[in-house]
């Protein structure tokens, strides 16, 4: 019998992953042979300096991106396989994603925003789930801007309607791309304490993308990416002890 | 710079279809006015020749008209998009003031290739035309030199169109500020509305003074043709009131005829894009407002003469033989010169819609990441397109309806000696063409940019500016 991802309570899995750009003498490697497991409900943090392959990684993991080698797993699901609109599908209704550029869609409001995933299933949210995005919309202090545009928010505000989105179909899996790095470091704070609460409090898996130890100092768990590989896998740590390592990197390469 | 001419091609289409249209006009009444000159019969008063020649320039100002709202709009369309380049250079230490005259100096240039385009292309068209009409007789041979001193007036005139549409359209440039070019990629996505009111108040005046004259027009038309002179002044003082104030007129119109395609999500993101910026939606639909009011308004008021002419040729059917095929032929005529307006019109939607497309390519990516497919993509700008298309036709139809029913009205309303109220004559061939010719002009314009929506990949949402 074959032993499924989620039998080892993994909510992700990536096998011997490698990809490559370009051919020939010009070819970069952006993954070299890349295994890894994200638990169930874990905060995992994603570091490594810029070139060292984490947004590659994490495009691959989403299935935005296809790999040169190895695969990939979203739960029991190989999404290495998928057809574009099998993907689409799939991170419609299985994936949350927060950006670094907030990237709201301007033209709808906080609630329009929010809603969209659901929209794009063409499904109105069920009863339990609609209370669920209403304790969001508490949670994270949206209510009383449920009808503005973002344009008419801060830049902090615009990440909190971002989490709300990713969080309102309760994905398996939540990516993270840099989402402090647009903001200043008191709202950065608040934006990871509110990622951090959706784990610990709700169980949701996260994955964040970060070279600001600050930031992956809020994560359950930190893996380090250099030139394409992991190098170290550590469990939570100070933002001391992280950028420590990071300049060790440095000086090692 | 050649970026900087990447935008340009449509505007030299547009500048280079306006003159070849203005030149091939003057020729063919040049051609007309020696053959009727020639003419025994006719030959002997100017009046034809002249009523040509003014003809001719009506239209001509139409056609030139309609291309410099076209280039003003495209011109603004391509500078927003270039909002981060500009705000570079602003940085580095460029001003405002030559930043936008590098962009006036490009459409001077382009305006100047589209004049030579046109005059080339126009003499050619005019002389095949003339060769076409000699050889199948329905015209004698004319000794008319193509050198012909007054098609230089539209070339003239289209160089300095496009030269002052690429001024007007660039005051956005003015705007930009160097810190755009370091700040987050916070899109400033809604366009400055300042300066709206003194000019919705000069429409406001416009239009209800038009709308006056209008009415005295039609009610003097009870009793004397020559009503329809004031009711003509009217006509063009209100409408020009609804260009003028074009954004506070035309996004209420989007706005609804987006509810027409439902509450899926790709046609309410469509029926939101095309009123996200009011002031360019309205800029982009209003060119071809005027054209479809233009077709529609001369088509009713021909309709209504022809169902009078009808009624007369039942009473006295021998003094009104052949009436019947000269109307025929003069509203085809008149409905293809002023279709080209239209034609121009249609290209301007075209453009700024790709143009608009491809300046969303970051927000077409997050659709794709949060799980938009390919289909629904394209399906989102096939609406939009559909909205602005629709949107501008109907409103066309509908203000070219009253027009030509107000003058049928004001010319026919004394006709038979007693004051009488005039049927207006519903041109359904011509309602039927639009409606064919919006069918085509949405996908047409939607062609391109759907092609692009759907290849953009979801990474790009995620990638930083």
């Amino acid at each position: 019998m074959q032993i499924q991802p989620s039998d080892l309570g993994l909510i992700a899995r990536v096998a011997e992953l490698g990809k490559r750009y370009g051919s020939g003498s010009g070819a970069v490697t952006a993954l070299d042979d890349v295994s890894l497991g994200l638990r169930r409900g874990e905060f995992t943090a994603i570091m490594g300096p810029s070139g060292s392959g984490k947004s590659t990684l994490m495009h691959i993991m989403a299935g935005l991106d296809s790999p040169t080698s190895g695969r990939a797993w979203l739960g029991d699901t190989d999404i290495t396989e998928l057809s574009d609109s099998a993907l689409t599908v799939l991170r419609r209704r299985r994936i949350g994603f927060v950006f670094q550029s907030f990237n709201l869609v301007p033209t709808l409001d906080v609630r329009g925003n929010i809603m969209l995933p659901f929209e794009l299933d063409g499904r109105r949210p069920a009863q339990d789930e609609q209370e669920w995005i209403d304790e969001l919309v508490d949670a994270l202090g949206l209510r009383d801007r449920i009808d503005h545009r973002p344009h008419e928010l801060s830049g902090g505000q615009q990440q909190r309607v971002a989490i709300a989105r990713a969080l309102a179909t309760r994905p398996d899996l939540v990516f993270a791309d840099e989402p402090t790095g647009n903001l200043d470091s008191r709202t950065g704070r608040e934006v990871l304490g509110l990622l951090a609460a959706a784990s610990a409090r709700y169980g949701q898996s996260i994955a964040m993308v970060t070279h600001d130890p600050v930031a992956a100092s809020h994560a359950d768990r930190i893996l380090f990416l250099a030139d394409g590989r992991i190098v170290r896998d550590a469990g939570r740590s100070s933002a001391e002890e992280i950028s420590t390592f990071m300049l060790g990197m440095e000086r090692a390469a | 710079m050649r970026a900087t001419f990447a935008g340009q091609w449509p505007t030299l289409l547009v500048a280079a279809l306006a003159g070849t249209f203005g030149t091939a006009l003057l020729h063919v009444t040049g051609v007309l006015a020696v053959a009727i000159a020639a003419d025994d019969v006719t030959g002997e008063s100017d009046t034809v020749a002249l009523l040509l020649g003014i003809v001719a320039t009506v239209f001509i100002v139409i056609a030139v008209y309609v291309s410099s709202v076209v280039t003003a709009n495209t011109v603004s369309t391509v500078v927003a998009g270039r909002t981060r380049l500009i705000a570079l250079l602003r940085l580095i230490g460029s001003s405002a003031r030559s930043q936008r005259a590098q962009i006036a100096r490009e459409g001077l240039l382009v305006g100047v290739a589209g004049a030579a385009i046109g005059v080339v292309v126009g003499t050619g068209v005019a002389f095949a035309l003339d060769r076409v009409a000699v050889a199948t007789d329905l015209m004698p041979a004319t000794d008319y030199g193509y050198a012909n001193p007054w098609v230089a007036l539209p070339a003239v005139a289209v160089v300095l169109t496009t030269w002052l549409a690429s001024w007007v359209g660039s005051r956005r440039v003015l705007k930009v500020r160097p810190i755009q070019a370091i700040g987050n990629a916070n899109e400033h996505d809604r366009e400055e509305l300042g300066g709206r009111r003194g000019r919705n108040i000069t429409a406001l005046v416009f239009f209800v003074i038009g709308t006056a004259l209008l009415v005295l027009g039609v009610a003097l038309g009870l009793v004397s043709p020559f009503g329809v002179l004031i009711g003509l002044v009217g006509g063009i003082v209100s409408f020009t009131g609804i260009v003028l104030g074009a954004d506070v007129v035309m996004p209420p119109v989007l706005r609804r005829v987006g509810r027409v395609f439902g509450r899926t999500p790709a046609a309410r993101l469509a029926a939101e894009n095309a009123v996200r910026h009011p002031e360019r939606s309205a800029r982009m639909t209003i060119g071809l407002v005027i054209g479809v009011t233009l077709v529609t308004t001369f088509s009713v008021t021909m309709a209504s003469y022809h169902e009078l002419i009808l009624a007369a040729q039942r009473a006295q059917p021998e003094v009104y033989q052949g009436v019947d095929e000269m109307l025929n032929v003069t509203v085809a005529v008149f409905t293809v010169l002023i279709g080209f307006s239209a034609l121009i019109a249609a290209i301007g939607m075209v453009n700024t819609l790709s143009l608009s497309v491809m300046q969303r390519t970051r927000e077409l990516g997050l659709l794709r990441a949060l799980g938009f497919d390919r289909r629904q993509l394209r399906g989102m700008i096939v609406a939009e397109s559909a909205a602005l298309t629709l949107a501008a036709t109907l409103t066309g139809v509908v203000l070219g309806f009253g027009y030509g029913w107000a003058g049928a009205q004001a010319l026919l309303g004394s006709a038979q000696g007693t004051p009488a109220l005039v049927v207006p004559g519903i041109p359904w061939a011509l309602f039927g063409g639009l409606l064919v010719a919006a069918a085509v002009l949405t996908i047409v314009a939607s062609i391109a940019p759907a092609r692009r929506a759907m290849r953009v990949s979801p990474v790009v949402a995620l990638a930083v500016e």
